[in-house]
C-alpha cells in the first residue's frame, strides 16, 4: 500500500546482481577456462603495477576523489533507503469550507482513520467468520484508500467475509456521505489460528 | 477513478515490493563504501589502515586475478552465485500467496491460506472425514487436495471434487484455481 518504487528497487537489486555475477563470474571464468585465464592474469598483472603507485601515495587526490564518491554513493542509497514505506495517513476525509449544499460552512471537517477502525470493528466483530479488523488509510496517487485486513476465522468462507465486509463497506458509504476507495484483504494470521474453528465437525 | 487504482492496489499487494532485500543489499553496499571511503582518507592521511591499505587490497586482488588459487576460485563462484540470486530476485514475479477475488466496490484480495483452510472444510464435509483429514495445499493455479482416510474407510471423490470445484466456482480469484482431489490410504488411526 505503500508508495516505495517498486522499480527502482528491481533495477537496483538486478544491477548489484549483475555486477556481482559479471566480477564473480569473469574470475571464476578466468581460473578455470585456460585461455580465458591467459587473457585475464596478463590484464592483471599489466594493471598491478600503475594501481598500486597511483594509490600508494604518489598521487593523493585519487584516494580522496575515491573517498568522495564513496560518500556520495552512501547518501544516495540512505536517500534510497529511506524512500521506502511512505504512504500512510491518519486523515480519511478532509471537507472543507465552501458554499455548495454538500459542503459545511464556517469551518472545516477532517475525519480521523481512526473512525474507520471503530466503524468497523463494531460492525464486523459479531461476523462469526471473523476473528477481528484492521483498518488503515493510505494515500495512494493523490487518493486516500482505506485498506481493511480481516482475520477470518480457520475455515471461514471468503465469499460470505466477503458478503458481510461489503455490507459494512455500504453502511460507512452511507454514514461517510462519500465513497472512498476500499481495498480488503482477507488473511488467516496467527491470530485466526488461535481463535480455533467456528464450527466444531466431529 | 477508482478503477485505475483498484487495479494498481491489487497488483502490489499480491506482489512482493522486493524492498526488503533491495534495503538490505543497499545497507551492505553502504557499510562496504563506507569502509572503502575511511580506509582512502587514512592512505591520503599517511595514517595506518583499519584492515587493509587500498593499494594492498587492489594488489592483492589483482595478484590473485593473475594466478588464481583456489580459495579465490571458491569466493569468485559465491559472489557470482549471489550475483544470480540477486538477478533472478530483481526478475521474478514475486507472487505473495494471495489473489485477487474480484473488484467492484471495494478491491478484494484472499490470502491462500484462507482458501485453503476452507476446502479443507468444505471437502470435509462432503467426504464425511474430519477436516483435519484433508491436506490442502494452494499453488500457482492448482489446488491439491489429499484426503487422508483411515484405514478401512471410503470416501466419494467424485462428491468431493464437485463439491470442491463448486465452492471454487463462486471465489471469482484470478489466478483461478483447478482443484485435484487425491485419496491417500496411509491416514493414521487416531
Amino acid at each position: 500500500m505503500t508508495n516505495s518504487n517498486r522499480f527502482l528497487n528491481r533495477l537496483f537489486v538486478f544491477l548489484v546482481g549483475l555486477v556481482l555475477l559479471v566480477a564473480g563470474g569473469g574470475v571464476a571464468a578466468g581460473a578455470l577456462i585456460p585461455g580465458v585465464q591467459q587473457t585475464v592474469s596478463d590484464a592483471a598483472s599489466n594493471a598491478a603495477g600503475p594501481t598500486s603507485d597511483a594509490l600508494s601515495g604518489s598521487a593523493v587526490w585519487i584516494l580522496w576523489v575515491t573517498a568522495l564518491a564513496a560518500i556520495v554513493l552512501i547518501v544516495i542509497l540512505v536517500a534510497f533507503i529511506l524512500g521506502h514505506g511512505h504512504g500512510r495517513t491518519s486523515t480519511l476525509l478532509r471537507v472543507s469550507n465552501g458554499a455548495g449544499g454538500d459542503q459545511p460552512s464556517g469551518g472545516s471537517l477532517v475525519i480521523d482513520a481512526k473512525v474507520a477502525q471503530q466503524v468497523f470493528e463494531e460492525a464486523l466483530s459479531h461476523d462469526s467468520n471473523i476473528a477481528s479488523v484492521d483498518v488503515a488509510a493510505f494515500s495512494v496517487k493523490g487518493e486516500t484508500v482505506l485498506r481493511i485486513t480481516v482475520h477470518s476465522r480457520r475455515g471461514a468462507s471468503p465469499v460470505e467475509v466477503r458478503r458481510s465486509v461489503d455490507k459494512a463497506v455500504r453502511t460507512w458509504d452511507s454514514l461517510l456521505g462519500e465513497t472512498t476507495p476500499v481495498f480488503v484483504q482477507i488473511v488467516s494470521g496467527i491470530r485466526s489460528q488461535l481463535s480455533g474453528s467456528s464450527t466444531r465437525v466431529a | 477513478m477508482t478503477d485505475g487504482i483498484y487495479s494498481r492496489l491489487v497488483r502490489r499487494e499480491t506482489h512482493s515490493s522486493r524492498s526488503t532485500i533491495a534495503i538490505v543489499v543497499a545497507l551492505i553496499l553502504a557499510i562496504v563504501l563506507a569502509w572503502i571511503a575511511v580506509e582512502s582518507v587514512l592512505a591520503a592521511l599517511g595514517q595506518p589502515a583499519l584492515l587493509a591499505a587500498p593499494a594492498d587490497a587492489v594488489k592483492a586482488v589483482l595478484d590473485a586475478a593473475s594466478a588464481p588459487a583456489g580459495a579465490i576460485v571458491a569466493g569468485a563462484v559465491v559472489v557470482a552465485v549471489v550475483g544470480l540470486i540477486l538477478v533472478i530476485v530483481s526478475l521474478s514475479p514475486g507472487r505473495r500467496g494471495r489473489r485477487s477475488a474480484g473488484v467492484d466496490r471495494t478491491a478484494v484480495v484472499v490470502d491462500d491460506r484462507v482458501i485453503a483452510q476452507r476446502l479443507a472444510q468444505t471437502a470435509g464435509y462432503a467426504g464425511d472425514i474430519s477436516p483435519d483429514q484433508v491436506k490442502v495445499s494452494v499453488g500457482g493455479g492448482s489446488v491439491d487436495v489429499v484426503l487422508e482416510l483411515q484405514p478401512g474407510r471410503t470416501v466419494d471423490k467424485a462428491g468431493v471434487q464437485r463439491s470442491v470445484e463448486e465452492e471454487l466456482a463462486g471465489y471469482d480469484i484470478t489466478p483461478a484455481l483447478r482443484p485435484k482431489v487425491r485419496v491417500s490410504e496411509k491416514g493414521s488411526v487416531r
